[in-house]
């Protein structure tokens, strides 16, 4: 098949789309659902910028993903955490401990932070750098986001 | 938006193997097998311009990791390296095969990748083929005729090339149950942690107090495949393990493997490091016959 049809849910919304099978799952999010906070870096797994989650905690890349494999899935991206007007702890935790620079990396920053703790809520300092790993950022130096993550792990 | 995007292909999603096994047969020789596409989608944004992808995701039932202490390890097709990482028994047993999985690309790619995957990508760099290696096992392959079992010291042909025939599904990775005194070690060198591995390399070993009574090591990087190094396991096979041993080991390590300058190193860095990383990695294994490294300590937890 060159097209499929697929349901895809992104942050809570059904959509019925008929996709290339060639497109990536970052591609259909910024370009046909025109959800353009999910960041295009390298688009060769290296960077993590494209981080997205599935059901709601398993971080994966919207580059290397085939949006044709994607049906009857949920995705969940960074503009999706928060829930009745209140920013996900993650996302609060981000602002208070100025872990954001330029920014670009933030959203799969963000996103791959929440899998961490959806994962094991008191995570050690060597668990997050190694989990925060495939996740590139070329400004902070990293140190403020660690601390946002532990911030955040005493809040949830 | 993107400079990367892939070629135009046409996707064929098999629901079980038999299905697999009748499309390969058709479009085999125009078709990529795909479990994760970590290798595969990258390699098509660079070049690579197969007509046929055949994605093994809508098949149920291959993503398991299953031990029993008689028949040894199975690794399912679609098995993640996040799925083996997060493995006791892996981490217990086939402590060479979880480390590699461990340090493989990033937590996302993890996520994604498969360890039969990285098997059949056959690179010389392969971390799990390298680990997989060393442990001894083999590859299940099934195709129009039925199943096979290919031992994986038969299995990796040359530069990325395997004894898959182009209308054959990888179902499973088998590994070997463990003897009493076994024991196994992994390194890579890389430039970064997510990085290809300049060399890698891990051993295996069947220990009576300090007697090697069985050893396999396996290095990678240093030739177009990953390889047995025979001559060194000579060395160790039947020896009381002592430090001169462990030097006359990496001697031979040295003369047998075949390295080349590459991007990442040269031949004569990698020749006189293969040395260096056979000693550590025969002392892991030689270690870890008391018990492994637990999870923790990897973690500094
Ligand atoms: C950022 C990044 C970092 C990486 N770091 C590492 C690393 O540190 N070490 C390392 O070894 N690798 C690394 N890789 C490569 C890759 O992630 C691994 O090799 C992974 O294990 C591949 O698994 P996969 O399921 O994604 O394979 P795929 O991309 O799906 O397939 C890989 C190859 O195997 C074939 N294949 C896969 N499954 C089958 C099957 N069941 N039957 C027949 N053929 C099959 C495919 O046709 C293809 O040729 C990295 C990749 C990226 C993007
Ligand atoms: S854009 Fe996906 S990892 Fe860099
Ligand atoms: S804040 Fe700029 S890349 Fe991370």
């Amino acid at each position: 098949m060159k097209k499929r049809s697929i349901s895809l849910t992104v942050n809570g919304t059904v959509h019925d789309l008929e996709v290339p099978v060639h497109r990536t799952l970052l591609q259909v999010l910024r370009e046909d659902l025109d959800q353009v906070e999910t960041k295009y870096g390298c688009g060769t797994g290296e960077c993590g910028a494209c981080t997205v989650l599935v059901d709601g905690e398993k971080a994966i890349l919207g580059c290397l993903t085939l949006a044709a494999s994607m049906d009857g899935k949920s995705i969940t991206t960074v503009a999706g955490l928060e829930k009745d007007g209140q920013l996900h702890p993650v996302q609060e935790a981000f602002i208070e401990e100025h872990a954001i620079q330029c920014g670009y990396c933030t959203p799969g920053m963000v996103c791959k932070s929440v899998s961490i703790l959806a994962k094991n809520p008191k995570p050690s300092e060597e668990e997050i750098r190694h989990n925060l790993e495939g996740n590139i950022c070329r400004c902070t130096g990293y140190v403020k986001i660690v601390q946002a993550v532990q911030r955040a792990s005493e809040r949830i | 938006m993107s400079s990367r995007v892939l070629p135009v292909f046409d996707l064929l999603l098999p629901s079980n193997l038999e299905e697999a096994v009748g499309l390969l047969s058709q479009h085999g020789d125009q078709a990529a097998v795909m479990a994760g596409g970590t290798d595969l989608l990258v390699g098509m944004k660079v070049g690579m311009s197969p007509a046929f992808i055949l994605s093994l995701a809508d098949i149920q039932g291959l993503d398991y990791v299953a031990f029993d202490a008689k028949h040894g390890l199975r690794i399912g097709a679609m098995a993640t390296l996040s799925q083996v990482v997060d493995s006791k028994v892996v981490n217990d047993k086939y402590h060479a095969l979880w480390y590699s999985a461990f340090t493989n690309g990033t937590p996302q790619t993890r996520n994604a990748g498969t360890v039969v995957g990285n098997i059949l990508r056959a690179s010389p760099a392969g971390d799990c083929c390298c680990a997989a290696l060393a442990h001894g096992g083999s590859v299940l392959l099934q195709g129009p005729a039925g199943k096979r079992e290919v031992d994986l010291d038969e299995f990796w042909l040359d530069y990325r090339k395997t004894a898959r025939k182009p209308d054959e599904v990888a179902v499973e990775l088998k590994l070997k149950a463990p003897e009493h005194g076994y024991g196994s070690g992994f390194a890579a060198l890389t430039r970064s942690y997510q990085d290809l591995a300049k060399i890698n390399a891990a051993a295996r070993v069947i220990m009576d107090g300090k007697v090697c009574r069985k050893v396999r090591l396996a290095m990678g990087a240093v030739a177009p495949i990953t390889l047995r190094l025979k001559e060194a396991e000579k060395v160790l096979t039947g020896q009381e393990v002592t430090d001169q041993l462990l030097e006359q080991m990496a001697a031979a390590v040295r003369k047998e493997v075949k390295p080349i300058d590459d991007v990442r190193s040269t031949a004569e860095y990698r020749r006189e490091v293969a040395g260096v990383l056979a000693k550590r990695v025969v002392q892991d294994a030689i270690k870890s016959v008391a018990g492994p490294c637990p999870y923790s300590c990897f973690m500094g937890a």
